[in-house]
């Protein structure tokens, strides 16, 4: 084939590979709801966790706290990122300390006396009226007068700034120049964004646009802006995770080129190796997007992860061409194994897409069609586009001298069987957790960012986001009146110090029940008259002055009651929103906790109420969830070993030799386990997908090895494939392993410890005559 | 008035002793604008801490009649005020980074910030400022314009701002030589507070509910 022909071939596939990448990016949209990568809930409250999950009251807030210039100045820049929050779109509501709360409640003002609690132990007669309009006499001398003025005709009682309180933090940071401070002088604020608080991705806008609006103020350069909460938790650990993938990426592919260019050489390999997995990659993200419209970006990584055995099919390739024959010779007499391992692994794969869990489906879909198409691309592709073989592998230094060394090497027939037994016993006996449920602790939070939050989040009374109180009754009414009911029982337990604040939906809106109670408790017209006129005795108020109050109460006695659906038109409704639900058939009410000191108290009160009010605990819940899908995951996996092992007996025609191809590939990965238990590292989802990578690997590297060709020559060539694939995955996952970061230090030291593993038992395992052969 | 005179009496006899009357001053150089008020205020700045009684008499449009209350103002420094009012009732109003404690009695603390009234900030601010002697501060917010020569005159602080304006239309004090006598707050609505200061405040008032001329009258006139 000429030069020209080859060039221009891969030149087009590069340009296909990029428009069909481009066109997927543009079209298929990366999920991070979870609910893709769990099974169907099975408990109301994980179905609650599930809906709710990062949407929560708690879940949404970010913590800041501005400091380094004198309190003043931290003062104004307070006002001014409150200012610029509140107009930001990105955010559902932003608080400083300094909002005036009344405004907030003049929206209800017809309704004031239906919303708060005062007549509930008091009545407007001229006994109560005389003792407040007492007090107004004394507020009108204080130097807040100027405040009260414009209420007092209309509210004289002072119900709206008493809704304004109940709805202000239990226990608010002290203020200085009229905004929250902390003890450590730090000005505080909470903004609660619209987006859930664990899409990383908008989490990560509203944060960029906080920080903009911050960096714009006058004075902010020299402040420090510190965010905090779940939300930023979220972005730093993915961010952090990004930067240090990408930093080790720049190293393995400086380290990736050097090797093929030692191994084979020549510079083709490394312009075409990465072709055909980069070629199955988006076909893989194409069949996702035409199949499921959307991908997890859990199935993402794992995927990616899953797809690296396709990086070995054109080293093979190039391992085993020889001078003088075509290239696509060389292709076509390598297939059968080849095909074999892609088809095998593709049949296992199938287990995980009758798996019934939409984010498996997702990565069966991508796995398989990524490594079909990487394969048919190293069939039908990479010989097109190749230069003939210059050199034959066999023929490199050191080959033949190693191949010797391994073929000499003893192969006791009982080792395999002691080493698994002893393997066995470790990793059933050794001490420590099986399994990682959960997750944060493969992402950590730096203490000192958690010491922080847990601060700020005490200074703010902000809720916890680990405890929400769930409050379950047939109608949304119930709920409140179960809402009202409970409320004592928790100031109860503020007392006893199990928690340190609550805030119940009926906080807010009270139910039409308690609305109507105090709707009948309203006197009439000339009653509320003749009380006002005996309770102004005495006081220096104008009579007639407060005709507008007798005007309200008149009104409110025929008012419509409030409901929640007209509640949250306004504008504290918001709150109630986040806080009552509908759920199934039912509704449920959500209670945010602060600082929960023991969450065992909260037992009596379930028990009280029959469990229609209860403490739920989202971490424990959430690893429940994580538990339930890692049996899938196991269920998925066993299936799919069974598969793969039919698949290579059938393929194989023999179940002698698919016992030497399983045999090392089982004996291997019992030795990661091995090693991982030995180590105390408890079991995540990301150390079992590891663990199926380098089998997967191991398969590659067993069947070669098992493979009779009856040729010394093509021997050497299978050795220097698989050390280049075994140095290859080696150098990546190796890096990998020396992270910081949790979760790339699990799959690099899984992938890097069972590549070891794969490769020396498949060798050492490899049928005795194979291997004693002698060229 | 029995009561108050008594009050009125222990607490003068306290401030004779004390020598820190809001008016006791030193003269400094003053640099600034309308030069009679500029040396005026440096009269009447003084050194932290200090007090003096006060006397309070509010005219609103609520009210059939005037509210009168007695007390104390002290002046820690900075933005630290603090107002004691103990006659007809007790009430303590502390002013402080930026928002007003106030208690009523022996009751529990209620923290108001200013920043949800920009207006008693701002009339709080120039007081400081009056107290502190603080010519260009006071005139961020504030025109001043003084009439009347040095021992009997008559500065005015009318607001820049036109937010401002909608709530203070002016404050008025009223002073002979070194003391400030009286504050006057006329807010936009109408209403008017008048606080006797010093030996003003001491004498008391003849009526419980004087005409709001004749409170105006004694601020100018008395000797």
């Amino acid at each position: 084939m000429k030069h020209a022909v080859r060039v221009a071939t891969w030149l087009a596939w590069l340009v296909v590979v990029a428009a069909l990448g481009w066109v997927v990016a543009r079209h298929l949209k990366i999920s991070s709801d979870l609910r893709d990568f769990v099974p169907p809930a099975r408990t109301a409250d994980q179905a609650l966790l599930l809906d709710e999950i990062g949407k929560g009251p708690g879940s949404r807030l970010l913590l800041l706290a501005i400091s380094g210039v004198p309190p003043a100045r931290l003062a104004a820049l307070s006002r001014g990122l409150d200012h610029a929050l509140a107009r930001d779109p990105a955010f559902e509501r932003v608080a400083n300390g300094g909002q005036d709360l009344a405004h907030l409640a003049s929206g209800l003002l017809p309704y004031r006396y239906l919303l708060s609690p005062t007549l509930d132990s008091h009545r407007l007669d001229a006994a109560y009226l005389h003792a407040q309009l007492q007090q107004r006499v004394e507020d009108l001398s204080s130097p807040a007068a100027a405040l009260l003025e414009p209420w007092l005709r209309r509210d004289p009682t002072l119900e709206t700034l008493k809704l304004a309180r109940r709805w202000a933090p239990a226990h608010p940071p002290q203020r200085i120049d009229g905004v929250w401070f902390s003890r450590h002088g730090e000005a505080l604020l909470v903004a609660e964004t619209r987006a859930a608080g664990f899409d990383p991705g908008a989490q990560a806008a509203a944060i960029a646009s906080l920080q903009r609006h911050f960096a714009s103020l006058p004075g902010a350069a020299s402040a420090t802006l510190v965010v905090s909460g779940p939300g930023w938790f979220g972005v730093q650990a993915n961010q952090h995770t990004r930067s240090e993938a990408d930093h080790f990426a720049i190293v393995t592919s400086v380290g990736f080129v050097l090797l093929l260019l030692l191994a084979y050489r020549s510079v083709v390999p490394v312009l075409v190796t990465a072709l055909p997995l980069l070629s199955g990659a988006v076909v893989g993200f194409a069949l996702l997007a035409l199949v499921f419209g959307h991908a997890h970006g859990i199935t993402v990584a794992f995927g990616f992860t899953l797809l690296g055995v396709a990086q070995e099919y054109p080293l093979r390739v190039f391992s085993h061409r020889r001078v003088g024959v075509a290239t696509a010779q060389c292709v076509r007499e390598l297939w059968p194994l080849l095909a074999t391992a892609i088809v095998s692994v593709a049949i296992a794969y199938l287990a995980f897409f009758a798996s019934g869990v939409a984010g498996l489906q997702q990565l069966a879909v991508f796995t398989i069609g990524g490594l079909v198409t990487a394969g048919a691309c190293t069939r039908w592709l990479l010989p097109r586009v190749v230069p003939p073989a210059t050199r034959d592998m066999a023929d490199t230094p050191g080959l033949a001298p190693a191949w010797h060394f391994l073929a000499r090497l003893p192969r006791p027939r009982w080792l395999p069987w002691l080493v698994a037994a002893a393997g066995v016993l470790v990793v059933v006996l050794a001490p420590g957790r099986f399994w990682q449920n959960d997750l944060s602790a493969l992402a950590p939070v730096p203490q000192a960012e958690l010491q922080r939050d847990a601060r700020l989040r005490a200074a703010l009374g902000a809720p916890d986001v680990r405890y929400l109180l769930v409050l379950r009754a047939a109608t949304a009414q119930a709920v409140l009146a179960l809402s009202e009911r409970v409320a004592p029982e928790l100031h109860h337990l503020v007392t006893r110090h199990a928690l340190d604040g609550f805030e119940l939906p009926s906080r807010y809106l009270p139910s039409l029940a308690t609305q109507r109670a105090r709707q009948a408790k309203l006197p009439a017209a000339p009653e509320l008259q003749a009380a006002l006129q005996s309770a102004m005795q005495g006081l220096p108020f104008r009579a007639g002055v407060f005709a507008p109050f007798v005007a309200d109460v008149q009104a409110a006695r025929t008012l419509p009651l409030l409901t929640p659906e007209r509640f949250e038109q306004l504008p504290p409704g918001a709150r109630l929103a986040s806080m009552l639900l509908r759920q199934g058939p039912g509704w449920v009410g959500l209670g945010t906790l602060s600082g929960v000191q023991d969450p065992a108290a909260f037992a009596a009160l379930a028990g009280k109420t029959d469990g229609a009010v209860h403490l739920l605990d989202l971490k424990a819940s959430t690893e429940s969830l994580i538990v339930a899908y890692r049996h899938r995951i196991l269920l998925a996996l066993g299936v799919a070993a069974a598969l793969l092992c039919i698949a290579v007996t059938l393929a194989l025609r023999s179940v002698r030799r698919a016992l030497h191809v399983l045999g090392p590939m089982a004996l291997a990965t019992l030795l990661v386990l091995v090693v991982l238990r030995g180590a105390g590292i408890p079991l995540s989802l990301f150390h079992l997908v590891s663990l199926t990578l380098a089998a997967g690997l191991g398969l590659h590297y067993a069947l070669f090895f098992e493979r009779r060709t009856g040729a010394a020559r093509e021997d050497l060539r299978t050795l220097h494939a698989t050390l280049v694939c075994v140095a290859s995955a080696l150098l990546v996952f190796g890096v990998l392993a020396l992270s910081s970061v949790p979760v790339l230090r699990a799959i690099g030291l899984t992938v890097a410890l069972g590549v070891a593993f794969h490769f020396t038992l498949s060798v050492l395992m490899a049928p005795a005559g194979h291997l004693r052969r002698e060229g | 008035m029995a009561p108050h005179l008594h009050w009125m009496i222990a607490c003068g006899k306290r401030m004779r002793r004390s020598a820190l009357a809001l008016l006791a001053l030193t003269l400094a150089t003053a640099a600034a604008a309308p030069p009679l008020a500029a040396r005026l205020l440096a009269g009447m700045a003084r050194t932290p801490p200090t007090s003096t009684p006060f006397v309070q008499v509010s005219y609103r449009a609520v009210l059939a009649r005037p509210i009168i209350v007695l007390g104390t103002l002290r002046w820690a420094g900075g933005d630290r005020l603090e107002r004691d009012i103990e006659q007809p009732f007790r009430q303590t109003a502390k002013i402080n980074g930026g928002e007003i404690s106030l208690q009523r009695g022996s009751g529990e603390v209620q923290h108001v910030p200013l920043a949800q009234a920009p207006q008693v900030g701002a009339m709080l601010a120039g007081f400081r400022a009056l107290l502190g002697g603080n010519l260009t501060v006071l005139q961020q917010d504030f025109v001043l314009t003084a009439e009347g020569d040095p021992a009997h005159w008559v500065v005015t602080l009318t607001p820049r701002t036109p937010a401002l304006r909608q709530q203070l239309a002016s404050m008025v004090i009223d002073g002979r030589a070194h003391d400030a006598r009286c504050l006057t707050v006329h807010a936009a609505n109408g209403d008017t507070s008048i606080t006797l200061l010093g030996a003003l405040a001491r004498r008391g008032l003849q009526s419980a509910a004087p005409l709001q001329s004749a409170v105006a009258a004694r601020c100018r006139n008395d000797p």
